[in-house]
């Protein structure tokens, strides 16, 4: 195997499939990266077996050349030290071999590097799906998807099928949703056509997973494909294959706990109610729970406290821009309230109460497939 | 003024109950009088060793955590008893509630021993008349012996209460230090352990005396903080205070068995993670706590001890919650090596009424049921300050704690 290619080209890959790779893993040669030169292109690969990671660089692309003097072959580098290598090569191209003895030169410049590597027969085959329940979305679409749900997943294995998002399809809409159990995300969007007949409720996507795949996706309104099967799920852009294991288990039934009426309904600023949130959790942060309490007043007024007996407190009193409905006292996490208001994307947000003990649903105000969902917190 | 008070300083007295356990089976049982008797944890069992015994076992050479069999190849006509938790617990209770008629002022160390700080009893006699009324009022309403040490601090008034017995009554005033402190060896001085002792005996110092004498920056080197701490005390030196709230400063609980036998049976382990769990949710509800770190505890076949903890994002307190993190955490830390013991152990633990609760998506409901209550309870609240409503405690007692380092069942003996 041999090629000649562009730095920054390979670098980018190398990034990209090193998300996947783990230092820890069973099988010993997923500590390495796979390497393929092909008469197209030059292929990487990386995998910790939940999630795996093809990147191409193919020979030319819109006219640049990216890689050259390709002879086909493939290896597997120690992915321990190839990326820093590629990263401080001094020049922009470089060179990459191997002989029948797996040994691996890589040249840039006067600098030479010898590596050991392993045979890529050892490498496992990635699975190829093979499935009809395809549909595509816009790159920058699916991102901000994941950005709106992903941080609700639940970091602890209690309930593993929580540390996932569960990933809905149906008359003709995409659906995510994430919940700890304490809060819960979820934004819907209607997908383009071609995909009536496709139905499925029980996808769960591991929320590690989805973390990495928004690294790795630039931002473009390219589409990307999205495929799955029984256990696996798989996104497909023109040079990226991006597949991960799904979680098991039922993802619990979510849209009954969802409060439909309200009693009082909170229409504010959401950079201020941010800003506000962000300096009573101040003195929050330290204490046993990062708990602020929200009370309403009247003429619109709204007032925020939080309260530590160790370190003092913090009173603040903002203007919504109208409320609506009963009185209200409130407690909940400023973390999770902060989470929330983050990825409203828009200057204004509605919140709707239904009681001290129940949870509350914060929304842009012009949009309501964009839900985040507070339990509150009951203070003894 | 009295000639008995000094002017500045304390008087407290450590009350030490002689071999407690052993002690309330007679008073129980008179027919055990006089008999060399033991409480042992398990008698068919290999944890089957010597929790206490009377003194007519004791002059036989048993002795505490001795295993059983040692103790009957001494003792041939050992009368040996499971303990009795009930019976100890209330007894107990009937104690502190003897010394606190006294004082107020009582701080409970274990269920069978306690400090008191009477220096603003000069009303009720001289110190000796009033460690003599304790003594003679344990011995005819419970029927238990007890010694006494009367001294100007607590540290003082531990050691005293241990150099008679039973039934002592020992004053150790700071002039009787050299004469009755500091010739013992260090290693029996209250807080220094064999660890500490040996340590202490590497550094060529052997006796009390020889610790007062010790160059305190060494003892620092060796042993921190404490070093200073121990020498304060062997020089009759000891500030804290009697402190009645200290019981209630708790920061974990724990419970932790020895299996009858080495084993790798998941099944059985799984068992005696369910029972170890249990034991800590029902203490846990007793005193209204929830925890947020879990550790667990694993003996192997060879002794080698592992613990290993993971800290939750949230408080719990519910018996399934703290199994299924505990089950997790020993999964992922057992190696499939016989196990000997195990242990589980909540941490970072609050006060209910300290921490916010956070609902649940899917419990949410059953809490929010109770709104109208809640908001009643907050109305009268602001009405009549702190919440007029307590719910009922968890109690159980039937069942029994199985470690004599508990000290929950003290919590009411006040009340």
């Amino acid at each position: 195997m041999k090629f000649v290619i562009q730095r920054d080209q390979l670098m980018d890959s190398v990034q990209h499939v090193m998300k996947a790779i783990s230092s820890r893993t069973t099988i010993p040669i997923l500590t390495g990266l796979k390497i393929e030169a092909k008469d197209d292109g030059v292929k990487l690969t990386g995998s910790d077996s939940d999630i795996s990671i093809e990147s191409f660089i193919p020979k030319e692309e819109d006219g640049i050349i990216n890689v050259e003097q390709i002879e086909p072959g493939s290896i597997v580098l120690q992915a321990k030290y190839f990326p820093d290598i590629v990263r401080k090569l001094p020049q922009k191209t470089v060179e990459i071999e191997s002989d029948d003895h797996l040994k691996v030169t890589i040249r840039s410049g006067s600098a030479e590097f010898h590596l050991n590597g392993q045979d890529a027969d050892e490498y496992p085959q990635l699975a190829q799906l093979h499935t009809e329940d395809s549909f595509e979305i816009p790159i920058d679409l699916l991102k901000n998807l994941i950005k709106q749900t992903v941080f609700a997943v639940s970091t602890v294995e209690t309930r593993p099928i929580l540390t996932g998002v569960n990933m809905k399809v149906e008359d003709n809409h995409l659906d995510f949703i994430a919940t700890d159990s304490h809060r819960l995300a979820s934004r819907k969007i209607p997908l383009e056509k071609s995909s009536s007949q496709l139905k499925f409720s029980n996808v769960v996507i591991p929320g590690k997973s989805l973390n990495e795949l928004n690294k790795i996706l630039d931002d473009t309104h390219d589409n990307i494909e999205v495929s799955v099967t029984e256990n696996q799920i798989l996104f497909r852009t023109k040079n990226l294959y991006f597949l991960s294991r799904l979680l098991d288990g039922n993802y619990p039934e979510t849209s009954r706990l969802i409060p439909e009426q309200s009693k009082t309904i909170v229409y504010g600023n959401t950079k201020e109610l941010l800003n506000s949130i962000d300096r009573a959790s101040l003195l929050a942060k330290e204490s046993r729970n990062n708990v602020v309490r929200l009370q309403t007043k009247e003429n619109n007024q709204i007032e925020i406290t939080s309260n530590s007996p160790e370190v003092g407190k913090v009173v603040e009193e903002l203007t919504a821009k109208s409320i609506e409905g009963e009185e209200l006292k409130i407690s909940f996490s400023a973390k999770y309230m902060m989470d929330a208001l983050k990825v409203v994307e828009n200057e204004q947000v509605k919140i709707e109460f239904t009681g001290a003990m129940r949870p509350f649903i914060i929304r842009p105000i012009d949009n309501d497939n964009v839900l985040q969902l507070i339990l509150p917190v009951r203070t003894y | 003024m009295s000639k008995w008070y000094p002017k500045q300083g304390r008087v407290i007295l450590h009350v030490d109950m002689n071999s407690f356990y052993a002690s309330v089976e007679m008073a129980y049982d008179p027919k055990l009088k006089g008999k060399p008797l033991a409480i042992a944890g398990n008698p068919e069992e290999r944890r089957g060793i010597i929790v206490t015994s009377s003194y007519e076992a004791r002059e036989k050479g048993v002795k505490t955590t001795m295993p059983l069999w040692e103790a009957r190849k001494l003792c041939p006509d050992l009368v040996v008893m499971r303990p009795n938790f009930e019976r100890y617990r209330s007894a107990s209770k009937s104690m502190f509630k003897i010394l606190s008629d006294i004082t107020p002022f009582v701080q409970p160390v274990s269920i069978d021993e306690g400090y008191m700080d009477i220096t603003d009893c000069e009303s009720l006699g001289s110190p000796i008349f009033i460690a003599e009324t304790i003594q003679k009022r344990i011995k005819s309403e419970l029927d238990l012996p007890c010694s006494i040490g009367i001294a100007p601090n607590k540290f003082l008034a531990k050691m005293a209460s241990d150099m008679k017995k039973p039934m002592g009554i020992t004053i150790l005033r700071k002039r009787d230090l050299d004469e009755k402190l500091w010739p013992l060896p260090v290693g029996e001085m209250y807080g220094i352990g064999k660890k500490t002792a040996d340590k202490l005996n590497n550094l060529k110092i052997f006796t009390i005396k020889d610790l007062v004498e010790a160059d305190s920056y060494q003892l620092k080197r060796v042993l921190g903080i404490n070093g200073e701490r121990l020498q304060n005390r062997a020089n009759g030196i000891d500030p804290s205070p009697v402190d009645p709230d200290a019981i209630y400063d708790f920061k974990s609980i724990g419970s932790s068995e020895t299996l009858p036998h080495d084993t790798t049976d998941e099944s059985e382990i799984k068992k005696l993670m369910r029972h170890l769990v249990r034991n800590v949710t029902r203490r846990l509800k007793r005193k209204q706590a929830v925890g947020r770190n879990i550790q667990v505890m694993i003996r192997f076949h060879n002794r080698k001890t592992i613990t290993r903890s993971i800290k939750l994002p949230d408080y719990i307190e519910e018996e399934e919650d703290i199994f299924s993190v505990s089950y997790d955490l020993f999964n992922q830390n057992w190696n499939g090596e016989a196990i000997r013991l195990l242990g589980v152990t909540v941490q970072d633990i609050a006060e209910k009424k300290d921490v916010a609760q956070q609902l649940d998506l899917f419990t949410y409901e059953k809490d929010a049921s109770k709104e109208k209550l809640y908001e009643a309870i907050d109305k009268l609240t602001d009405k009549y300050g702190e919440n007029p409503f307590k719910t009922f405690k968890y109690e159980d007692d039937q069942e029994q704690p199985r470690t004599s380092f508990q000290k929950d069942f003290l919590d009411d003996y006040k009340q």
